[in-house]
């Protein structure tokens, strides 16, 4: 079973207790009404899919429940880092 | 067209009892949902200390989360609610009952659905966690006595699944 460090309970924590919530840093636009549908579209449905390094939300659901991001690597499935939401990218 | 107010328990009132291992239905309890930004508030309101470490219990309030707190309180006392406070004090009292787990074997059973190592988990620690596909909070009451919260609808599951793992 994977591991994973909660950055917010501070300890390595079973996976089980964790949901993948899709790619991080994807931040809402500010002005949603002056989008046009390419960019809303952009916005909503299109996403990275790297081999490699990935930079994920996870949730600790079955724990503290809070969202959490990542960097996962998609070959190994090891986890790089994590850290608190709303931190800078790493 | 009244009805008498019966409670009814969703697991067995007498307790399993088997070589190292006694599992028991805790007598009912008041429990609240505590949220707030800041601990301080809470503590103000209650006057208690409030545990700000996630995953530890302190004085019947665990805190399961950085904002999020558990608080178990004897039936009958009364807990303030915080109007017009920053924070929020739900009752869910009736949203889950507690199964006191202890014995030698406690850990070993717990552990046969619930993937933490609870060997490493010491003596007053408290999280929200999983036993198979059911959300549970488990405490570490003492050395060989664990509490275990879980929602009254996967009570009766949990029960047959903890009791069928202690007869292995």
């Amino acid at each position: 079973m994977i591991l994973i460090h909660c950055p917010y309970c501070d300890e390595k924590r079973p996976e089980i207790e964790f949901a993948n919530a899709g790619q991080a840093h994807i931040a809402r636009p500010l002005d949603p009404s002056g989008q046009s549908d390419a960019e809303w579209e952009t916005y909503l449905f299109i996403r990275a899919n790297p081999r490699g390094r990935h930079h994920e939300r996870w949730r600790h659901v079955h724990g503290c429940g809070r969202f959490f991001n990542a960097v996962r690597d998609t070959v190994t499935d090891k986890f790089e880092t994590t850290y608190k939401a709303g931190e800078p990218r790493r | 067209m009244s009805e008498a107010l019966i409670r009814q328990e969703p697991v067995s009132e007498t307790p399993f009892v088997s070589e190292g291992i006694r599992i028991s239905l805790a007598p009912p309890m008041q429990r609240h949902a505590l949220r707030a930004r800041n601990a301080e508030d809470l503590e103000r309101l209650l006057k208690v200390k409030i545990p700000t470490k996630v995953g530890t219990s302190q004085g019947g309030i665990l805190c399961l989360g950085p904002d999020e707190w558990y608080l178990r309180s004897a039936m009958g006392k009364a807990i303030p609610t915080g109007e017009g406070l920053p924070l929020a004090v739900t009752d869910v009292s009736d949203r889950s009952i507690c199964l006191i787990v202890e014995g030698q074997r406690a850990s070993e059973i717990l552990m046969a659905g619930c993937p933490l190592d609870l060997d490493q988990f010491a003596v007053g620690r408290a999280t929200r966690t999983i036993y198979e596909t059911v959300e549970i909070i488990v405490m570490r009451d003492a050395e060989d006595r664990f509490h275990v919260e879980v929602w009254r609808s996967f009570a009766a599951w949990l029960w047959m699944a903890m009791t069928t793992a202690a007869r292995h």
